[in-house]
């Protein structure tokens, strides 16, 4: 459903500084994937979810989506269909409106925002179920300002939030990376709860090596830019952290790290 | 009595700068953006309110006009950070400076002269004659002066106010409104709303921008002309008054924000009423509104914050 066709992404473009990340990088995946990504620091997990998000537009090459080439839809187009939910637990989410501002904002996503009334108190009661179910005690504080909450709780949310309206991708770019041990355990059991619910396709991005081997059915580890593991089917549930540890250790003894 | 025309004029002036005031809300404290377009867009509503009260047009009909023509400038402003990536103190100045000539050419022009060019001040009387809700209903139902006070002018002065209070507060509280919010937040989660951060901001800037044409309009009306002189401080005055009413009100619950910054205005133009009963000559008007500023810009602890974003 998605496909990176031939990518080449440059930074810092006509400065001495140039840089180039991707070099005719390609990489798909199918509907119905749940792919976790690892990888070092640096090695483009970041740019890729960008260029498919379209925070970055390619130097060459195209981003496919279900076959339509989107590579020239800005950001906030492709976001009808993408959600996203980063690793800053602040960038999902609004700090100065309640909890059910958000939400009611993110009801109305892909409909005019018009001057209808922006909160409708009708729905609170669905909101609060959706609340429930991450099981955080967030049902009962509709009206409190999302800045007051823990980044497990706003991650939740920002989970929930993303997941409002039908998606056909999710993209989670080390969504647990900022939040305590167990905070971390619990929005990954939350994510991974919501997407079999949905059955949506999802690009995961983790340094949880364990996440990446539980989780999801499709591993891949990225380095400089390219590909250097992918894992598949039986392939992937027979991985262990150990195995990851080997290869990782391999490539940064390769680059010299 | 000194000290009761002080008191008149602190909230005549008070109710009328809320209204630019109310403006600064929406660009400063929502969407986060220093706007200084509104130096010229003040005096354009001006001279669009003058010209047209010479040309006999109805106060209100001539008010809405300027109301939206100050809108138009707000969202040259918007487009020329959104669209060209200018940053927001400069689109401001551009706009400003624009707005000189536009202003100029306005006022020559709305006196029935023709642009002769060098040395023209923008300057519209209006006549004595002319309409002004002063002179036209509703507010005519009052009487002019009760005791000395102008009571007419404080009345409508105040109603016009809240008007546009209840009309900002109802906005605010539309789904429009909300992704102002959200847009000045966090403009990330506006595009993943599926929405353009960049026309909320557009938006917001052409409403804030409207709202200090409108204050110039009162002005010009309370003034009998539109002058050169009316934008100068006016940012100073908004921002000002928005900060104060928000840090000196900001922990009561109930009170909406529009009505901080509302009685702000009131507060900021006390000071300066305080200022002159005391005796301080009227040429230091400006160096407290300076220092007037910078207390409340330390009050709030708003300084750091723009520090890091200039
Ligand atoms: N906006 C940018 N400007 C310049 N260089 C960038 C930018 N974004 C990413 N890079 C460079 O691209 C490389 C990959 O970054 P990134 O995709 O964030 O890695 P990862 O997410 O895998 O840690 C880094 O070396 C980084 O310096
Ligand atoms: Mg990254």
């Amino acid at each position: 459903m998605l496909e990176l066709q031939d990518i080449t992404k440059k930074f810092m473009k006509g400065t001495p500084d140039e840089t180039t990340l991707f070099d005719h990088f390609c990489f798909s995946v199918q509907k119905g994937d749940f792919v976790s990504v690892v990888g070092s620091n640096g090695s483009g997990k970041t740019t890729m979810l960008n260029l498919i998000c379209g925070t970055y537009q390619p130097d060459e090459g195209k981003v496919l989506f279900e076959g339509k080439d989107i590579s020239r839809l800005p950001e906030f187009k492709r976001a009808a269909f993408i959600g996203r939910v980063f690793q800053d637990p602040k960038a999902g989410t609004c700090s100065d409106l309640t909890i059910l501002e958000n939400m009611a904002l993110a009801d109305n996503k892909n409909k005019p925002f018009g001057l209808g009334r922006g909160v409708n108190k009708k729905r609170m009661d669905y909101y609060r179920s959706l609340l429930e179910n991450c099981n955080m005690g967030m049902e009962n504080r509709l009206q409190t300002k999302v800045g007051a909450l823990s980044g497990g709780q706003r991650q939740a949310l920002a989970l929930v939030i993303a997941n409002m309206t039908e998606l056909k991708l999710l993209i989670l770019d080390e969504h647990t990376a900022a939040l305590d041990p167990k905070s971390s355990e619990r929005i990954m059991q939350l994510t991974d709860r919501l997407i079999r619910e949905s059955g949506i396709t999802a690009l995961m991005v983790t340094h949880n090596l364990r996440f990446a081997i539980e989780y999801g059915n499709r591993l891949v580890m990225m380095h400089q830019g390219q590909v250097v593991l992918d894992k598949a089917g039986e392939d992937k549930k027979n991985a262990s952290v150990d195995d990851l540890l080997t290869v990782f250790n391999s490539i940064s003894i390769e680059s010299g790290n | 009595m000194a000290i009761l025309s002080t008191l008149e004029v602190c909230l005549e002036d008070g109710f009328v700068y809320a209204i630019l005031a109310m403006g600064f809300y929406i660009t400063f404290s929502i969407l986060d953006f220093p706007d200084l377009s509104v130096e010229g867009t003040v005096l354009t509503g001006g001279v669009t309110c003058a010209v047209l009260a010479e040309m006999g047009v109805n106060p209100y009909v001539a008010m809405i006009l300027a109301f939206v023509i100050g809108c138009l400038a707000g969202s040259v402003t918007g487009l020329l950070h959104v669209k060209l990536g200018i940053r927001p103190l400069l689109s401001g100045i551009l706009v400003s400076t624009g707005l000189i000539t536009v202003n100029l050419v306005a006022a020559v022009v709305g006196n029935g002269g023709s642009f002769s060019g060098d040395g023209a001040l923008s300057n519209v009387t209006i006549a004595r004659s002319s309409p002004t809700i002063f002179r036209v209903f509703p507010f005519t139902l009052l009487p002019e002066t009760v005791a000395q006070v102008n009571l007419r002018k404080l009345v409508s002065f105040f109603v016009i106010a809240l008007i546009v209070k209840l009309l900002l507060d109802a906005y605010l509280k539309t789904k429009s409104g909300l992704l102002l919010f959200a847009t000045g937040d966090n403009a990330q989660f506006t595009t993943m709303l599926a929405k353009d951060p960049g026309s909320s901001k557009i938006l917001g800037l052409a409403l804030g921008n409207g709202l200090a044409a409108l204050s110039g309009a009162l002005i010009a009306q309370s003034r009998g002309n539109a002058n050169q002189g009316m934008g100068l401080g006016m940012i100073v005055i908004g921002i000002a008054s928005v900060i104060i009413g928000l840090s000196v009100f900001g922990k009561l619950r109930f009170m909406k924000p529009t009505t901080m910054v509302i009685l702000g205005s009131v507060i900021y133009q006390a000071c300066l009423g305080v200022a002159s009963i005391l005796g301080v000559p009227s040429a230091y008007n400006k160096l407290i509104m300076a220092l007037l500023f910078t207390a409340a810009l330390v009050l709030s602890g708003r300084l750091g914050r723009k520090k890091q974003e200039a």
